[in-house]
């Protein structure tokens, strides 16, 4: 009798009906689609910035030049590639600036450079990028800076197709020669050096928005004043 | 279809999940974006990083060292097998802590809130009630 028992329990176990081929086929189709999916974020990864076809139309790109706050032999530079459009940035710029200016740039420790990295996404930010040079020729790039990221969701792709009467208002109320400055915008005269910004961020291989340099070290994302502020000291110290 | 399979199924899957967060930290996948509230906070942070290794790396290894053990369960020789059941919920359990610790600092000291990273938390959570349920259903006896 007892081997009789035994002999059915072994007939229930045979490996076929233990693994039906439908797991087989699961297992197999999950490791597809995700194989997929990684192959295809793998692929799709962008590169430039703002286009080689935009860069071409752009007659002559000019040089990279970022703008400077600070004392230019400050010991620690720190290099920002920013969009105007990008909320991350705006947030750097609104929240974590205002900290770092005051506490690390205004007694000399550190001193930050501001280089334009327009999104393609963002239909309005190169727009930004040259109101805030043409700004810059009048010697006011950083309150126009400031201008432009503390009201971004009054001009953004979202809001407008035409960000050009925000930021004159901004000139106008930051006492900018508002004439010149519409000539400069209108003529697009600093497009070949926000291309050249750039296309410097995408030779250090910035691949998102803010992403900060401080030496040789690359942080993406906007670090909170705490983190800039451990990382300026210990690159002090070497 | 036994609850070690969907178990093995659902590791396979977590794979491909911490294998995408891994290539991102790496940087080989990642699209231009602007980051806010979102995965590259959340991988940029210093959290981002445990024992020397990306978090993201130890989510590959583990799901990788689950879904083998789970699928070795699914055969044969361990079909019936109350220790290798033991061994899954003990795994699934490492795991659930591990996850809830991130995620714990996803939400209280990152502030942002990654989906991939709380994708694999939901899975492993899954995981775990499954394999305890298995366990408790598997004979003490061989």
């Amino acid at each position: 009798m007892a081997v009789k028992k035994n002999n059915n329990k072994r007939t229930t176990v045979r490996p076929a009906s233990n693994r039906p081929t439908n797991f087989y086929y699961i297992l197999g189709a999950i490791a597809l689609v995700g194989a997929s999916i990684l192959g295809y974020a793998m692929t799709r990864k962008p590169n430039a910035a703002v286009g080689t076809e935009a860069i071409a139309n752009a007659g002559p790109i000019g040089k990279a030049e970022g703008y400077l706050i600070g004392k230019p032999d400050a010991p620690v530079k720190i290099v920002e590639f920013a969009d105007f459009e990008c909320p991350g940035c705006s947030q750097f710029a609104t929240v974590t600036e205002p900290d770092v200016r005051k506490r690390l740039i205004d007694p000399g420790l550190a001193n930050l450079t501001y280089y334009d990295f327009p999104l393609p996404q963002h239909k309005n930010s190169q727009a930004a990028s040259n109101a805030a040079a043409c700004a810059a020729d009048q010697g006011k790039f950083w309150e126009m800076h400031d201008a432009i990221f503390g009201s971004q969701d009054q001009w953004n792709t979202e809001a407008t197709d035409n960000p050009k009467p925000f930021f004159q208002r901004y000139a106008e109320r930051l006492g900018i020669n508002v004439q010149t400055w519409e000539t400069c915008f209108d003529a697009r005269k600093h497009q070949g050096r926000i291309m050249a910004n750039a296309a410097e961020g995408e030779r250090r291989k910035v691949n998102s928005t803010p992403t900060i340099f401080i030496g040789d070290k690359k942080y993406e994302g906007a670090l909170p004043y705490d983190a800039l502020k451990a990382i300026v000291d210990s690159a002090t110290k070497k | 279809m036994t609850r070690r399979m969907v178990v093995a199924m659902l590791a396979l899957a977590g794979i491909f999940v911490a294998t995408y967060l891994l290539l991102y930290k790496l940087g080989m996948i990642g699209h231009l974006s602007c980051s806010i509230g979102s995965c590259e906070t959340v991988n940029t942070s210093k959290w981002a990083t445990f024992l020397g290794m990306p978090v993201a790396a130890w989510g590959v290894a583990f799901y990788v060292v689950l879904f083998v053990l789970a699928l070795v369960s699914t055969g044969e020789r361990y079909a019936e097998s109350k220790g290798m059941a033991q061994i899954l919920v003990v795994l699934a359990a490492t795991g659930v802590l591990f996850s809830g610790w991130l995620t714990y600092l996803e939400l209280f000291r990152i502030h942002a809130i990654c989906q991939w990273c709380v994708t694999s938390a939901v899975l492993i959570a899954i995981i775990f009630v499954i394999s305890l349920l298995e366990m408790r259903e598997t004979p003490a006896v061989v």
